[in-house]
């Protein structure tokens, strides 16, 4: 019993090591796969790959990238001056005023000019922010396009290599079921072979016991104890047997008595028997009466059962 | 719980092997040890008869009157009252540990019970003290007046239960008594119960009164009475009184017995010729037939149970001996008897198997004895010195006769078992006893 404990304890050790063992190679495996897996373009991956740096830069814009200019926008018609006012002036008044009409048409061109740049170089600005932006947008919508495919092969390779955990993880519970039940059997069939094995002991041991009784028997029955004890018993109960005037030669009855060690009786049952009632009332209270029984001589058992029979003979 | 399944062949293995085991062993270590009993003791059974709960009577001691019976019959012997562990008067109340303790094997319980209609129950329980079953209960309702009678009749079962053969005793007897009135004997004959109690005078005369026989059922008492100064046979009828004298023949009329069938009488007359003779008178046609037919006395003739026979004494020999004769005319007699010189006066059991008669013993003592007539054994039962006239109770297992004790004693009634064991005398009557005749059982 005690063998069967530790054998037991032993094995579930053994099983939980084991158990543990190959976790522990799982849980690597899996760190090793997803640490493999990142570099591996191998895997067919419909995606563009997008330089994080070049995003980093269109995201600043700080050196506007060389665009084709942007198409001349319609341009506000010059403003018409229309003559109103003053009377005529001299002709200095005229030069000089000219002079000075041309160096304000200059000044206004200038500002004209400048304006026009200004015009330009924001209309640029801004077609280049707005291009930014898209560019901007594009690569967020790119990047972002690339993260979900990107999560997307990673979710798959997770999930192929979940699967193929998995997988692994069935193989090796089967593999640890086949090899549990193998060992269930051995065990078994171990016990089997033990309770075989102590059972043919027992028997060896029984029958050892039942040839010593046999021997014991027949020492006694040879020495003639068996007989003066049988002798002894008989008396005993003829001595007890209150004879009823119906107990007549031609009557026989068989008792059926238990008998407890030390010679109790306790219990009288009537088997075959062609006596009337009285008979049968004088025959049980004859073995009542003669309980307890004298023990038997040494070396013989004593028996629980003793079968009496009554046949008066005159 | 419900075993694994990887246990099941272990543990069926493991039973089937512990069954094995223990199987084996026991039929070894224990064999049954085989009994023979081919005798046993005739020792009284030892029996309590524990007081009944009584309701007002008469005085009448139920437990006292069944007591008396079992202890009187020679085959139970009784635990005295005083040693009683206790008085349950029903089988709740009864420990069998402590009776069995106090040496009895059976124990009887009871009660008398008032019944509206001014009756009594008597109710009774026999337990066996040893295995703690009861064997027999039973009620009997009569008149208070009956109260005895109904002892008796628990008695009976009491006996039947226990010895296989049925009680008698609930049944009466008829005996004739001589009773001194001054100068004159007064001869009466007289029914009372088998102990002797309840007695009633059926007849009175200042003339003998002899032989009194019982019909077989118990109806009427056929009886010699020398009233007139000559013997006649008469028949009366015992609850009316109505009697018929049926044979007052010239010389002796004597010695009346009933066939079995009741239909018959068997008489000893002495006719013209002097010498008795057994003659067989049927009671219908008064037509009369000689069975004996002898120079000697042929007397006392009694029925065999099945009406074939008649036994007779008869002194052919010499000195009276018991003879069988066919109770047909010209049957050869055949001699029963041959112990002793003198035997006579024979009555044979119910069952045919006992011959009962008075025989002289070397001493000179005239006493019961009895002779199977299957074995020949004959055996000596009552002491002596003058019994005579012995009945057999219907049973069979008692014999009544009439007992003189001493010279110049008056005779009483006496009982004895037919094993000799066990001798009981009635309760003193008035007078000398005579004649005692068992009675039937009263269906």
């Amino acid at each position: 019993m005690t063998e069967s404990v530790r054998d037991r304890w032993l094995s579930i050790g053994m099983s939980v090591l084991l158990h543990g063992s190959l976790i522990a190679l799982l849980a690597f495996g899996w760190w090793h796969f997803r640490e493999a897996a990142a570099p591996a373009p191998s895997l067919p991956i419909n995606a563009t790959v997008i330089d994080a740096r070049t995003l980093k830069g269109v995201g600043t814009a700080s050196t506007p990238a060389p665009r084709p200019k942007a198409p001349p926008q319609a341009q506000p018609p010059p403003p018409t001056v229309q003559p109103q006012g003053p009377p005529p002036l001299t002709p200095d008044e005229q030069a000089m005023r000219q002079q000075a009409a041309q160096q304000e048409a200059q000044h206004e061109a200038q500002a004209q000019q400048e304006l026009q740049a200004r015009l330009q170089a924001k209309q640029a600005r801004e077609e280049a922010q707005r291009q930014a932006q898209a560019a901007a947008a594009e690569q967020a919508a790119e990047a972002q396009k690339a993260a979900q495919a990107q999560a997307a092969a990673q979710a798959r390779k997770e999930a192929e290599a979940k699967k193929l955990a998995q997988a692994k993880k069935l193989a090796e519970e089967k593999k640890q079921a086949a090899a549990a039940k193998l060992a269930a059997e051995k065990k078994a069939a171990e016990e089997r072979k033990l309770a075989e094995q102590q059972a043919a002991e027992r028997a060896a041991r029984v029958a050892d016991l039942q040839q010593s009784l046999q021997e014991d028997q027949q020492a006694a029955v040879a020495s003639g104890a068996l007989a003066s004890w049988q002798s002894v018993i008989t008396s005993r109960i003829q001595n007890a047997w209150i004879r009823p005037p119906t107990a007549q030669p031609g009557i026989k009855c068989v008792l059926n008595v238990s008998l407890v060690p030390g010679g109790s009786v306790t219990g009288v049952s009537i088997g075959e028997c062609n006596g009337d009632d009285a008979v049968r009332q004088s025959i049980q209270t004859a073995v009542y009466n003669a309980s307890p029984l004298p023990p038997p001589p040494s070396g013989i058992p004593f028996p629980r059962q003793l079968i009496i029979t009554f046949q008066p003979t005159n | 719980m419900k075993p694994t399944p990887r246990m099941t062949p272990l543990l069926r293995i493991f039973l089937a092997v512990l069954a094995a085991a223990w199987l084996a062993v026991p039929h070894a270590a224990h064999a049954q040890l085989q009994i023979q009993i081919t005798s046993g003791v005739t020792n009284p059974v030892p029996i309590a008869i524990v007081p009944f709960a009584e309701a007002p009577t008469d005085g009448t001691d139920v437990a006292d009157v069944v007591q008396h019976d079992l202890v009187g019959s020679g085959r139970f012997t009784a635990l005295a009252r005083a040693r009683m562990p206790a008085t349950p008067t029903s089988a709740a109340g009864v420990t069998f540990a402590d009776w069995k303790a106090a040496g009895s094997d059976y124990v009887v319980v009871g009660q008398v019970v008032p019944m509206a209609n001014g009756q009594l129950a008597v109710d009774f329980n026999l337990l066996n003290a040893l295995t703690g079953q009861s064997i027999a209960r039973q009620r009997f309702v009569g008149a208070a007046s009956a109260l005895r009678n109904a002892a008796h009749r628990v008695s009976d079962v009491i006996y039947q239960t226990i010895t296989g053969i049925r009680g008698a005793f609930a049944t009466r007897i008829a005996y004739v008594a001589i009773v001194q009135q001054g100068a004159d004997q007064e001869f009466q004959l007289v029914i009372a119960d088998a102990d002797g109690y309840n007695q009633h005078l059926i007849l009175q005369s200042r003339f003998p009164i002899m032989s009194p026989a019982w019909s077989p059922d118990g109806q009427w008492i056929a009886y010699v009475s020398f009233e007139n100064h000559l013997s006649a046979v008469y028949v009366q009828k015992v609850l009316t009184g109505q009697r018929t004298r049926v044979s007052m023949r010239a010389g002796i009329n004597g010695a009346p017995a009933w066939s079995p069938d009741g239909k018959k009488l068997a008489l000893t007359l002495s006719g013209d010729s002097g010498h008795p003779e057994v003659y067989i008178l049927d009671l219908s046609t008064q037509h009369l037939t000689r069975i004996t037919d002898s120079p000697s006395i042929n007397t006392e003739a009694c029925w065999s149970p099945d009406g074939r026979s008649i036994y007779f004494t008869s002194d052919r020999a010499g000195e009276p001996q018991i003879y069988r004769i066919a109770a047909t005319p010209g049957g050869i007699p055949e001699r029963i008897t041959f112990t002793d010189e003198y035997n006579a006066g024979p009555h044979i059991s119910a069952d045919g198997k006992l011959l009962a008669m008075v025989t002289r013993d070397d001493s000179g003592s005239y006493r019961i004895a009895v002779q199977n007539l299957a074995t020949g054994e004959f055996r000596l039962l009552s002491p002596g010195r003058l019994d005579e006239s012995p009945s057999f109770a219907p049973n069979g297992a008692t014999i009544m006769y009439a007992a003189r004790p001493g010279q110049g004693q008056a005779g009483i009634l006496a009982t004895i078992s037919v094993d000799g064991l066990t001798g009981l005398s009635l309760r003193p009557t008035q007078g000398e006893v005579r004649d005692p005749a068992w009675g039937p059982f009263i269906q």
